[in-house]
């Protein structure tokens, strides 16, 4: 009965909730619109915006500096998930079948376990880190916790299930999952999709003052 | 009179069961039939693959045979030393395991009854020293969790078994058992990073100096009331980390070993991989037990240089009075009231660590 709820209602209800949710928070950041120039524009924004979405992949010599394990604990994160959420034979076989009707190629097995264990020593040390620094303790809500923790416990019941061979696992890890996707759009994860907003706006703003930023 | 015909028929039936379930009562009931010995014709080929069958100085040398599966010990169908393993597994290492354990939690109950907390001798004081910079703690509490992960999964391993599966049911420890076996597995090789990152960044300041004996013996200023001056680290704390370092190593690298079946090892090899993973744990978590125990409920003031990064200045007078006097020296004691600190390492590390 509950596992029917979970593959069945529970399942296109978050799926749901995630689309919607994250087209209306985009929706509404579009509709905000940019500011008006004060002054004749030097440049068109798009290079701007364009240089600034990519740009920030590296982070200033500064950040580099400083913020070595933020830097390679966030790399070592997201890099990790990507690879495990998109290239993951399970996951692959479940969007095939649910979504897109087609599958691509997924990692071996090997390189499968090495993207979860990259990402859970990433994640790990964000989450140690956010909390051990004072002013990234401070700049921390209740929010950024939820959404570590909802990360981690969907990784973590994913990798107790590798076994495969034990349903229950199976549904738990999937439940974590579409309270994940029901969460998503009204909290910060929603960066996965707005930093290439917030950055391309920066950049365009500069780049139309003929900043190079 | 109602007879009740099933229960006449249950009688013989139950009878029947027993007699079969247990031969010695079979073979011990007064029979008239003879045996009759029928041959069975897989006999003499497990006999001839079993080497247990010969004698011990033939069984040594006993080759394997030929197999189409390519693979380490393909040749060999029964392990003759599988036995040896699995005895030792629940016959020694399962009690002896749980007796260490259960020793080590005693033991830190009854030192608690007879010393009680440890408390810093003049009370806290308003002053406090960097003791620990962010990424050296970050690198302590990402340790702390693997090991804490990996000995709660592995602790469920070992004894889940014996302990959980009786009030459990089969169901549903199945379900643990498994997710233990995953978690422990993915869990492992993060345990090797997390101590080679530790060994890096704390090996200097654990190095052993002269005093450090004479704190062993004066018992660390905890059993006794006496004043015994350290370093940055004391002899307890050396002592750990290198147990950690060795021990945790050994755990690390049989763990490899067991979880990689690929660079060519046996089952003799996984095997002596197992016992040492297994005995190497017990050790580790009794002693990081004692290590829990006194860095939190334990010691006054002792969390707090990990979680803070900072320590009160009569801690450290109390523990590692050589340290305070060159962090006093150098000027490096500073009000509490004074803002967190946000350096990502120690401001000036070499002198005033050692
Ligand atoms: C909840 C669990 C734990 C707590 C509360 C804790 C607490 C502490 C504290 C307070 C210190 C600093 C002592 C000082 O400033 O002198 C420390 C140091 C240390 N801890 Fe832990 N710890 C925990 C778990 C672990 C685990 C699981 C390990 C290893 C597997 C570990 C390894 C170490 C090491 C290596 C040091 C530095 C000591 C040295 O290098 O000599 N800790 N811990």
């Amino acid at each position: 009965m509950i596992a029917q709820l979970i593959e069945g209602p529970l399942w296109y209800f978050s799926l749901t909730v995630f689309v919607l949710g994250v087209l209306w928070r985009l929706f509404m950041i579009l509709r905000a619109g940019a500011k008006k120039d004060l002054a004749v524009p030097r440049d068109g924004g798009g290079a701007g915006a364009l240089r600034a979405i990519f740009s920030r992949f590296v982070p200033e010599r500064t950040v580099r500096r400083h913020g070595k394990v933020q830097l390679i604990a966030g790399y070592m994160f997201h890099l990790g998930l990507f690879a495990l959420l998109f290239l993951a034979r399970p996951h692959v076989d479940f969007f095939a079948e649910r979504i897109t009707g087609i599958g691509w190629w997924s990692m071996p097995h090997w390189a499968f376990i090495v993207a979860a264990e990259v990402a859970f020593a990433g994640l790990i040390m964000l989450w140690l880190y956010r909390l051990l620094n004072p002013v990234t303790r401070l700049l921390s809500s209740a929010d950024d916790y939820v959404g570590t923790v909802l990360v981690f416990l969907v990784m973590l019941s994913g990798c107790l299930a590798l076994a495969q061979s034990v349903e229950a696992l199976r549904l738990i890890h999937l439940l974590l999952a579409e309270l994940l996707l029901i969460y998503f759009p009204f909290s910060s994860l929603m960066h996965a999709f707005t930093f290439a907003f917030s950055r391309g706006y920066t950049g365009a703003t500069m780049g139309r003052k003929g900043i190079r930023a | 009179m109602l007879i009740n015909h099933r229960r006449v028929l249950q009688f013989p039936a139950l009878l029947f069961l027993i007699l079969i379930a247990f031969p010695v009562f079979a073979e011990n009931a007064p029979s008239s039939y003879k045996p009759v010995t029928v041959p069975n014709p897989a006999t003499d080929l497990w006999r001839a693959v079993n080497p247990q069958q010969l004698p011990p100085a033939e069984a040594a040398m006993f080759p394997g045979g030929d197999s189409q599966v390519q693979g380490v010990q393909s040749g060999v169908l029964i392990n003759q030393l599988g036995q040896r393993w699995r005895h030792f597994r629940m016959g020694q290492l399962l009690p002896t395991g749980s007796y260490l354990l259960a020793g080590a939690m005693l033991a830190i109950l009854l030192f608690y009854l007879i010393r009680g907390k440890v408390l810093i001798r003049d009370g806290e004081s308003d002053k406090k020293i960097e003791r620990y910079s962010i990424y050296e703690r970050l690198i302590h509490w990402f340790m702390a969790i693997v090991f804490l992960f990996l000995g709660f999964s592995g602790l469920i391993l070992l004894f889940g078994r014996s302990l959980l599966l009786p009030w459990m049911g089969p169901e549903l420890f199945s379900a643990l058992a498994s997710a233990a076996k995953e978690g422990h597995n993915l869990f492992g090789p993060l345990f090797l990073l997390a101590l080679v990152l530790v060994f890096l960044k704390f090996v200097i300041r654990n190095i052993y100096q002269k005093g450090d004996l004479t704190w062993l013996l004066k018992g660390g200023g905890i059993i006794g009331k006496q004043d015994v001056p350290s370093n940055f680290f004391n002899m307890g704390e050396k002592t750990l980390f290198w147990l950690l370092i060795i021990v945790g190593g050994l755990i690390a690298i049989s763990g490899v070993v067991l979880l990689f079946p690929v660079f060519g090892q046996g089952r003799d090899i996984m095997e002596l991989s197992h016992v040492v993973h297994g005995i190497a744990a017990v050790v580790m978590l009794s002693v990081i037990i004692g290590h829990i125990y006194i860095g939190t409920i334990g010691m006054q003031g002792a969390t707090e240089g990990m979680t803070s990064g900072y320590c009160d200045l009569n801690w450290a007078k109390d523990h590692h009075s050589w340290w305070a006097q060159r962090c006093i020296d150098e000027g490096k004691v500073m009000p509490k009231q004074q803002g967190a600190a946000v350096h990502h390492d120690n401001p000036a590390p070499a002198e005033a660590e050692k």
